[in-house]
């Protein structure tokens, strides 16, 4: 038990549950106007909801002023380069989404292999290539032609 | 159709090249990927999933269930070999088969697990059988109120025991829950957090909030930190586990098997806990007790025997009442859904065939995990040597496919790297993504059986007092509640002790 961990999950809850019951759940939730009975609104369960994620957070928080200032929380500490590792893949993660229409899967799945290898410090650069190649062409080959799915293939080499 | 009629129509279903080899690839994978530190069972069967969509329903959930059975034993090898359990259920069995690789008994310690996972495996089993089938036939009288008290009951378990704290699992399971209101409101057909977007009107998609959670969080720790996963293997050693040892041990597995078969029976209990209290009441009634925890054998068979009797009896509340029992189990009930099959006591009905088809197949697992184990214990070294560094930027290119490949939609991809990032932060603050998967996937039968009640009573609460069922899950819930309640405020006042002292 971390008095760190307790007070950022309650403080986010408490944040969360404002954002659903002040914004999240008037402009996001729709109601027909002739619903007679509040529980068979669809407002209803969302309200209980955002209601029951306030209760958690601020139990949270509190359980948090009354625990003892105990040792640091092992999962929170952090990793030499750890962020930076963290914000780069986000960046993959991102241009995965965004390119796999315009290159393909299969390319720009070679590419992200690439990339996260790279940044998990492989050591062998020829077998990273040969499987970063192998992976996402046997995938392709399982998923395009047995499973029968229309994996995209872009606009710049289409496979068979 | 009578109960031979059932079993003959099971065994045509199981008894096809397809079936067995599917049976036995997913043992083999299970195995495989439950050996390799940083993957788990339920990352396996995740991953393994999208493969399905291709096959008939049997060959496609008996695929799930072999990769499920196969990753629970997996996961003890790297746990006797190299002090890291490949999956949370063998954490147990480190504290005896560690040792007992240090003395140069690894390969008995192996052993020992191996029979000892198969024996309550097959006790597990032959629990599911008997028990599945008349639990569904008390459960056919529930109405819309007992199925909300059920699952009202299972959510508030599995919130509870899943983490460090009653409350941060409740936080869990509220936001799965508030996850699962996207879409279209199931009663009037009005948007509900979807803006008008046509990727959100049916809600978010099962597999990718699944993956997201439970698969992308481990790239993540491993981009985090590298060289956080590496450790020494240890050789097995000359010797191997006798006949002798194994009767000597024999009470010890079937105590550890039936403590893991009505663990794994109630929802969210899962198998490290059944582990964990196997092997604490192998320790109070052994004649060897002083050698616990220094490289006992019969410690490794209880914690064994105790995780693996999990992995029958947790099917039980899913066949029967359509309730998931752990989030391996809330995958394969993805499984089911993908296939048009909805689990619950309708399915010994409409479905008797397939129930049927993978009790047969569960068995035949048990077998299979027997001949596949023997063989994975020696090829371990080879297992271990995957670079992980290669592995998962592979794994992540899988689940990509993987997630695609349901819907045919990139947007079920940003979806699945949005709930990735969700559940490595859930991690990092030990918010348990257990109970999150589990609302997800429960919460429109949730608000369903809520609102077809207030449907059916004109608005009164009081239909969900009914009668005995209600009331009984009613207080099934207050107990647990006031249990884990208890149990928080106990470590809290030992802290405060600690502190003071």
């Amino acid at each position: 038990m971390s008095k760190q961990s307790f007070l950022c999950v309650g403080g986010a809850a408490l944040a969360g549950a404002a954002f659903l019951m002040l914004a999240g759940i008037p402009y996001g939730v729709s109601s027909p106007s002739n619903v007679r009975n509040i529980v068979l609104s669809p407002l209803f369960w969302p309200y209980v909801l955002a209601g029951i994620l306030a209760f958690g957070g601020a139990g949270l928080v509190l359980t948090a002023f009354r625990l003892p200032p105990g040792a640091r929380d092992e999962r929170l500490s952090d990793v030499p380069g750890g962020w930076a590792r963290l914000g780069a893949i986000a960046v993959i993660m991102l241009a995965y989404v965004m390119t796999i229409s315009t290159l393909g899967m299969v390319w720009t799945s070679i590419v992200a292999i690439v990339a996260v290898a790279f940044l998990m410090q492989a050591k062998r650069p020829l077998l990273t290539a040969v499987v970063a190649v192998a992976a996402p062409l046997l995938l392709y080959a399982f998923f395009a032609h047995v499973a029968g799915v229309g994996v995209p293939q872009g606009e710049l080499v289409r496979l068979p | 159709m009578s109960l031979m009629d059932s079993f003959a129509a099971g065994l045509a279903l199981v008894w096809s090249l397809e079936s067995l080899l599917a049976l036995v690839g997913g043992v083999l994978v299970g195995v495989i990927a439950g050996a390799i530190p940083g993957m788990s069972a339920t990352m396996a069967v995740a991953l393994t999933l999208p493969f399905t969509f291709a096959m008939t329903p049997i060959t496609g959930i008996l695929l799930l269930v072999g990769v499920y059975k196969g990753g629970i034993f997996g996961g003890s090898i790297p746990a006797i070999l190299i002090k890291t359990p490949g999956t949370p259920a063998s954490s147990a069995t480190v504290l005896d088969g560690y040792p007992m690789a240090e003395k140069g008994q690894a390969g008995r310690a192996l052993g020992m697990a191996l029979w000892a996972s198969c024996t309550a495996d097959l006790i597990s089993n032959l629990a599911l059988i008997l028990f599945a089938g008349w639990l569904a036939s008390f459960a056919l009288s529930f109405g819309p109120p007992e199925f909300f008290t059920l699952i009202l009951f299972s959510l508030t378990i599995i919130a509870g025991v899943s983490g460090d704290s009653l409350l941060k699992g409740l936080i869990s399971a509220i936001m799965g829950l508030l996850l699962a209101t996207v879409g279209l409101d199931l009663v009037y057909g009005t948007n509900r957090f979807n803006f008008n977007d046509p990727n959100l009107m049916g809600g978010l998609n099962f597999i990718a909030v699944l993956i997201g959670l439970f698969a992308i969080p481990e790239i993540l720790t491993m981009v985090w930190n590298p060289k956080g996963q590496e450790g020494q293997a240890r050789g097995l050693g000359g010797g191997w586990v006798t006949w002798l040892d194994y009767r000597r041990c024999f009470k010890t597995i079937v105590r550890g098997s039936l403590i893991g078969v009505v663990l794994g029976s109630i929802p969210g209990i899962g198998a490290a806990p059944a582990a964990f209290l196997s092997y604490s009441e192998a320790r109070r009634k052994s004649k060897n007790r002083d050698n616990f925890g220094k490289g006992e054998i019969e410690g490794v068979a209880a914690s064994e025997s105790g995780n693996n009797g999990v992995a029958g009896a947790t099917l039980i509340p899913l066949l029967a009442l359509g309730v998931p029992g752990d989030v391996i189990t809330a995958i394969i009930i993805g499984a089911f859904m993908v296939h048009g099959l909805q689990p619950g006591p309708m399915m010994f009905v409409a479905n008797a065939d397939i129930i049927y088809g993978l009790f047969l197949g569960l068995i035949i697992s048990s077998i299979a995990l027997f001949f596949i184990g023997t063989v994975a214990i020696r090829g371990f070294r080879f297992v271990a040597d995957i670079p992980k560094a290669l592995l998962f930027p592979v794994v992540l290119v899988l689940c990509v496919y993987g997630v695609f490949a349901v819907n045919n939609n990139i947007f079920d991809i940003g979806v699945m790297f949005a709930m990735g990032w969700v559940g490595f932060m859930m991690l990092r603050f030990g918010v348990p993504a257990a109970p999150f998967l589990i609302a997800f996937i429960l919460g429109p039968l949730l608000e369903d059986n809520f609102r077809q009640s207030m449907l059916m009573s004109g608005g009164s609460p009081e239909i969900l007092f009914r009668g005995p069922i209600t009331w009984f899950f009613w207080g099934l819930t207050v107990l647990t509640v006031v249990a884990i309640a208890r149990a928080g405020l106990r470590v809290r006042s030992k802290l405060l002790e600690e502190k003071r002292t």
